[in-house]
């Protein structure tokens, strides 16, 4: 029988994970590099194959206009939304884009939809790798505080994937199942899930009852465009700014900025161990930005953005009618709750150490598997209750929302509304579906618009009762009926942002293109470009060491990389990608001396006779 | 059930749990197509009807529908004559407000307008906690008037009360989000 998987689909990496039957707990899967962090970047090659994970991470220095990241933050959205994050981010929008957004990347288009799928098909290798067997059915989680649209696009990602999607389950409530089946725990706890590109809280309720352990969310409330990436480009703008006023401008250097972004996120990464790093990165005029940073310029250039994440806090406690006190644990989720910062702040904030013992970027995929077994038949003492985020509504007269399911509704949740006609031979009534929790229909998101068809007659003689369903997915489903003919009225409901199933139904007609490769012979492809990448980058140092600086490598040290290279070129002929990868790191090891030393060489031209005020 | 309005809040949430358990589509994932349907179509009207019981307001506004004389989206605001001063000045301060925004005012000018509005909040948000308390008195009268078996017209009569205690509630409620939201945007 085929698996059934959970699978986070993460801002900046993704995982995938499965209950383990015979140890009783649920487990992530390693990729072929041994890590399950897969990279949520896409990349395209000329000849039209497509490589995700860590093969396309190293793209975005090489290809950056194959390739993309942070695809989920275009999930669910229209052209107008992302505007402003084009200022920052790479992506490069087809102008054709109407309601759905249109990516290039090299020769072709893509949805985020589409572009996701190409994760989660990757995700799916991996684990069939790891099972040797098929896999057919999954968990996937999303921010608790995405909506229809965002929810709808996640689920037409794992369809074009070929995944049967069982349910979407929100993030930090995946992470709270994980961690309470881990610490055993009963009570209120606060999830603060500070991730890639989003940001959740939600308030659970732990509770034990004669059937089982009951998972209630109380309330919970985000921000699905707050990350780490805004960290990433608080420093990324720092730091353009202060290259400018070393006279360079990176705007026509694509795969510079990548690689600025690169040393960027690993300085981030150091301030949170260290107090203090030091960023010396080449540029493309032979100059070199040398900056020190200190944990404290650090921590004021990025309160504002975990400042941020406060309101949100706020208002999911006194949704939940309860004071800070009140919580009785504090979990973290993702990665940027491994900033210190983030950390003090939360713990101010609620009078308490939060608890961060799981692994906070694997919990979330955990919890999806647990889920996928409960929903599977496996575990069945726990119960998952959880909320819909954001309010219900319609719009009516003047452009006025009328609310009929509150946000922190318990899922599935269900409004009727009765509609009939206001003058003489109507012969259709539209109604316009919206999420948010602001009065005026500008304000709210967009979901859908539909018309009830009716046929001609006074006015008010038609009566049409309209279901609005809220599934355990979070996501909306719409149903008429017309009470006079006591019959099913079809409706057809036109989504305001996402594909129609019409659209959904030829891209998969078209993803058969791209059909599953073997794995391991995509995976010897892989190898294969990164160590001719790593030959070809060895050869260019060693030509340089001999042009600008001989006699700098010891005669071991130069038989040591040689011997590598000569190693690798051999894999190279055969077809085991697992040698290819293995003598391709040995002879990165072998040549980084070598790599370091150039590059200290550079740097040290390039202070010569500056002061260091100066750079 | 009885159509009584006092509600312990425990023995709600332990019945809820125990018909999720019955009822939650996550126990019928692997079950026929129409197995399915009617666990999300239960579910859903379980759900909903603990967001009625749960809420002292929601519950005394379906017992009004029930008897037809609360509609869903009719709900009518009442402003109440005690209330009419201070709403008054409350509209002062917010117009001295937006002209003050529009205009560029000073520090203290937004300061001494902040206090204005924290105030008025103040006022309203007791406001409302008297009229909560109201509806809870109301609310407790006709339980006992269940209990003792009154007649229809004396019934209608607590009923009657109770529309025009949420009419008014409602009008508070529009106050106080409206200073709310003012003082957040300040």
């Amino acid at each position: 029988m085929p698996r059934t998987v959970g699978i986070d689909l993460g801002t900046t990496y993704s995982l995938i994970a499965y209950q383990d039957k015979r140890e009783g707990r649920p487990k992530c899967i390693p990729g072929p590099y041994g890590t399950p962090l897969c990279p949520s970047v896409v990349s395209v090659d000329a000849d039209g194959s497509i490589i995700v994970g860590q093969a396309a991470q190293r793209r975005l220095l090489t290809q950056p206009e194959r390739t993309i990241y942070s695809v989920k933050r275009l999930m669910g959205r229209g052209p107008a939304d992302v505007r402003d994050e084009l200022k920052i981010f790479p992506f490069r929008i087809d102008p054709a884009s109407k309601n759905v957004i249109r990516v290039r990347l090299g020769e072709r288009v893509f949805t985020p939809p589409e572009i996701s799928a190409f994760i989660l098909r990757e995700l799916k290798m991996w684990a069939e790798e790891y099972f040797q067997d098929s896999v057919g059915r999954a968990v996937i989680t999303v921010p608790a505080y995405f909506n229809d649209a965002q929810r709808q696009a996640t689920r037409d990602a794992g369809r074009l994937s070929g995944l049967e999607v069982l349910r979407l389950v929100n993030e930090p409530t995946a992470a709270a199942l994980a961690y309470g089946l881990h610490e055993q725990k009963r009570g209120l706890v606060a999830v603060y899930d500070f991730g890639g590109g989003t940001f959740d809280i939600s308030v659970l309720k732990l509770i034990s009852t004669s059937d089982g352990d009951i998972y209630q969310v109380l309330s919970t409330n985000g921000d699905t465009h707050l990350g780490g990436d805004d960290i990433d480009n608080a420093l990324q703008s720092i730091a353009r700014e202060e290259i400018r006023g070393l006279g360079v401008d990176l705007a026509a250097h694509p795969d510079v900025v990548q690689e600025l972004r690169k040393a960027l996120i690993t300085a981030k990464h150091e301030l949170s161990d260290v107090d203090e790093t030091t960023i010396k990165f080449p540029l493309p005029d032979g100059g070199v930005y040398f900056r020190e940073i200190s944990r404290g310029e650090y921590e004021r250039w990025i309160r504002p953005i975990v400042d941020r994440t406060m309101g949100p806090v706020r208002q999911a406690l006194a949704d939940a009618k309860l004071a800070p006190a009140e919580i009785e644990e504090v979990v973290l989720v993702g990665g940027s709750t491994r900033v210190p910062l983030v950390r003090q702040t939360v713990e101010q904030f609620f009078g308490r150490r939060p608890h961060a013992e799981l692994n906070p970027d694997e919990v979330v995929a955990l919890g999806a598997a647990v889920q996928a077994d409960i929903l599977e038949g496996g575990v069945n003492d726990m119960l998952l209750l959880d909320v819909t985020p954001l309010s219900l509504g319609i719009e009516t007269m003047g452009g006025v929302v009328a609310k009929i399911i509150p946000r922190n509704s318990t899922v599935p949740a269900s409004a009727q509304e009765l509609f009939t006609t206001g003058v003489e031979n109507q012969t259709g009534i539209d109604i316009h579906v919206l999420q948010g929790e602001r009065e005026l229909a500008k304000d709210c998101r967009s979901l859908a618009r539909f018309q009830l068809k009716v046929p001609p007659g006074p006015a008010g003689l038609a009566r049409i009762e309209v279901k609005f369903l809220i599934d355990a997915s979070g996501i909306l489903q719409v149903s008429a009926s017309d009470l006079r003919a006591g019959t099913e009225h079809s409706i057809e409901v036109q989504p305001t942002y996402g594909l129609d199933d019409a659209e959904v139904e030829r891209m998969l007609e078209e993803s058969i293109e791209f059909a599953e490769q073997d794995f391991s012979e995509r995976q010897l492809i892989e190898a294969r470009n990164e160590a001719e990448s790593v030959l070809h980058l060895t050869e260019k140092a060693l030509a340089r060491e001999q042009a600008e600086a001989s006699g700098e490598l010891s005669e071991e040290e130069r038989r040591a990389i040689e011997g590598a290279m000569a190693a690798v070129r051999e894999a190279l002929a055969g077809t085991d990608y697992k040698q290819v990868r293995a003598f391709a790191d040995v002879l990165n090891q072998a040549s980084t001396p070598l790599a370091e030393r150039m590059m200290n060489r550079a740097l040290g031209a390039a202070l010569e006779g500056k002061k260091l005020g100066e750079v | 059930m009885p159509q009584k309005l006092v509600v312990d809040l425990a023995a709600l949430e332990q019945r809820f749990h125990s018909l999720s358990w019955k009822l939650h589509p996550d126990r019928f994932a692997r079950a026929s197509e129409d197995e399915r349907q009617l666990s999300l179509d239960l579910t859903s009207q379980l759900n909903d009807a603990y967001r009625t019981l749960r809420d002292p307001v929601a519950r005394v506004e379906y017992l009004l529908s029930l008897s037809g004389m609360r509609k869903e989206g009719q709900k009518k605001q009442q402003a109440p004559p005690e209330l009419l001063e201070e709403v008054f000045e409350l509209n002062e301060s917010l117009d001295e407000l937006r002209e003050t925004r529009a205009t560029g005012g000073s520090a203290a000018q937004m300061t001494g307008l902040r206090a204005k509005l924290e105030s008025a909040q103040h006022k309203f948000e007791s406001a409302l906690a008297g009229v909560d308390q109201e509806l809870a008195g109301v609310s407790a009268e006709w339980d006992a008037a269940l209990d003792a078996s009154a007649d229809e017209s004396a019934r209608n009569k607590l009923m009657e009360r109770m529309n025009e205690v949420l009419n008014r509630r409602s009008y508070i409620r529009n106050l106080v989000n409206g200073v709310r939201q003012e003082l957040a945007e300040t």
